[in-house]
């Protein structure tokens, strides 16, 4: 059974459907890719399945139970996460309180102090040296493995990330990107991203899924969707399928 | 492992708070306080704790309250009619009290959707919303006229033990709470609610929580300042400039801060007695002045200007 999945999903902004029927479905152990332009509503997407804004209608099912109209304190935990594209540290708490702040929240599903689990988390993503900064000092890069680190200490079933990896240089990129993998591969998480950097899309999805203006109009592995001429036309270009062919 | 967090009592801070307990508790007895500063210090612990339990909401969880005399008048009328009552011992009043004012402080949660300016905003309203209802309530506050308690010998002296017992739990609970998960929490719904949110914090119940908290010290402090004048009238106990003097306290001292407002407390009694006496039509204008250039200049107030100088000092800079 499929660990998370939406049902004719929708948002109305007034006269704008933000997200138009998505039927999205995350299977156990997956990494799903979200692609798509600017304001296909990517990011309401994950909005609604966090529990961050209530769907206007359609459903979100957790294990086959419905969850949408939880708030998102609820789903974290219940084992749904976000991450946000623009990171948002609490300034005046230390690295090491950040998360420890998820750790809090990982209901059952975590055991052991708050403290242990949280500079557990942070050694896997690498900010062990950092523990003691405020977030402020840290790089964007650094930023970005705290935005990680807080999700993962809630002990996540579901991950949900809103472009991790954009905005960092290419070395850093491929960091993020194997972290992403380890976080799958290591800890058991099914993920959801949200990412415009096509190679990480490419070498992470197992499934990628096209928003345009709020409605899905592709969804398959990532090599269908790329050469998918509705893809093509309304998000990659001629460019990128000459390149890719 | 212990790194990146904040750390445990160590052993000289629960010292020095022994000590500086003890040392106040004993000092009645080693020198002669004239009545005047006996009294003076009772007054001060009672602001104190005030102030400590305002800053719960207004520092740590960042919900500045500007309604808070509503939860001291209803401590202290509560105190005061059980009092009235029957021969009920005076702290079971004053925790009485504290218990309804705590209660009372929930039916502000409605305004906790608010955040930031709207929020005070709100708490202006019910604050005087407050007033009122007491002020024209006769049969319980005695309307204007106010009402009269049972006057206790030596009840006025000993208060300054009550009170001085008071501020050593409210400020033990202060550095609890600051280092506590509960305060880290709350930390995180001041800098960001709605991330706060997403990573499973319910902003409500914690401020709902806290809110409660606060009302009920500040309305034990109420039922100890009804017991102290043996007198209380609802325009005085729920008055706006109550509401702003728990406001200041935190300001002077530093907002958010653990000891902050215990510093700005007892600035601000002492300050009080002297602008009273010396100059007492200009007394507010200049607390507004002292506001504003604290604000500008020193947003940590007291604690601000401290950690200003320690950085000056050669051996701190050592240190760093």
């Amino acid at each position: 059974m499929a660990i998370l999945e939406t049902r004719a999903l929708s948002k109305q902004f007034g006269g704008l459907r933000a997200v138009d029927r998505v039927d999205l479905v995350l299977e156990p152990g997956q990494i799903l890719g979200v692609i798509g332009p600017n304001g296909a509503g990517k990011t309401t997407l994950f909005s609604l399945i966090a529990g961050s804004q209530a769907p206007s209608s359609g459903e979100v099912l957790l294990d086959g139970r419905r969850v949408d109209g939880k708030p998102a304190y609820k789903l974290v935990r219940a084992g749904v996460v976000r991450t946000h594209q623009i990171v948002r540290p609490f300034p005046n708490l230390s690295v090491a309180e950040n998360v420890a702040v998820g750790a809090m929240h990982a209901a059952g599903r975590a055991h052991g102090p708050v403290r242990d689990r949280a500079v557990e988390v942070l050694e896997f993503v690498g900010l062990a040296e950092r523990a003691r900064a405020m977030p402020g000092t840290l790089t964007l890069a650094g930023r970005k493995r705290l935005e990680l680190a807080r999700a993962l200490a809630t002990a996540p079933r579901v991950l949900l990330l809103d472009e991790v990896i954009a905005g960092l240089n290419p070395s850093e990129a491929q960091a993020l990107a194997a972290l992403i993998r380890r976080i799958r591969d290591e800890r058991g998480v099914s993920i959801i991203m949200i990412e415009h950097v096509m190679p990480a899309v490419m070498s992470l999805s197992d499934r990628v899924l096209v928003l345009d203006q709020g409605r899905m109009i592709a969804e398959g592995s990532p090599e269908e969707v790329v050469r998918n001429q509705a893809v093509v036309d309304a998000y990659l270009g001629e460019s990128h399928r000459k390149a890719s062919a | 492992m212990s790194r990146g967090f904040r750390p445990p009592a160590p052993p000289r801070l629960l010292l020095g708070y022994g000590i500086v307990v003890a040392g106040l508790a004993a000092l009645p007895w080693f020198t002669e306080l004239t009545v005047y500063s006996h009294n003076l210090m009772t007054l001060a612990f009672l602001s104190i704790a005030g102030a400590l339990a305002w800053n719960w909401m207004g520092g740590f969880l960042g919900q500045v309250s500007f309604g808070h005399a509503a939860m001291f008048g209803v401590g202290g009328f509560v105190a005061a009619r059980i009092l009235l009552a029957g021969p009920v011992p005076a702290p079971l009043a004053w925790l009485a009290g504290g218990l309804a004012a705590g209660v009372f402080a929930l039916g502000a949660h409605p305004t906790l959707r608010l955040r930031g300016p709207y929020f005070s905003i709100a708490t202006i309203g019910m604050g005087e919303a407050t007033r009122l209802l007491f002020t024209y309530w006769e049969d319980f506050t005695g309307g204007s006229s106010g009402l009269s308690l049972p006057i206790q010998t030596d009840m006025k002296h000993h208060l300054y033990w009550w009170g001085l017992g008071l501020v050593a739990l409210v400020a033990a609970a202060s550095w609890l709470i600051r280092h506590s998960a509960l305060g880290l929490q709350l930390l995180a719904i001041k800098a960001d609610v709605d991330a706060a949110a997403d990573l499973g914090v319910s902003a409500t119940f914690y401020q709902d929580l806290v809110f409660a908290l606060s009302g009920a010290v500040v309305g034990v402090t109420g039922g100890m300042w009804a017991s102290y004048f043996s007198f209380i009238e609802p325009n005085d106990m729920f008055g706006f400039d109550r509401s702003i003097a728990f406001v200041l306290m935190a300001v002077i001292g530093g907002v958010g801060t653990v000891l902050g407002p215990l510093l700005g407390a007892v600035v601000f009694v002492l300050l009080r007695q002297y602008l009273l006496a010396s100059y007492p039509q200009l007394y507010l204008g200049l607390y507004g002045l002292l506001l504003i250039f604290i604000i500008l200049f020193e947003p940590l107030g007291l604690t601000g200007l401290w950690l200003r100088l320690w950085r000056r000092l050669p051996w701190a800079r050592a240190e760093a």
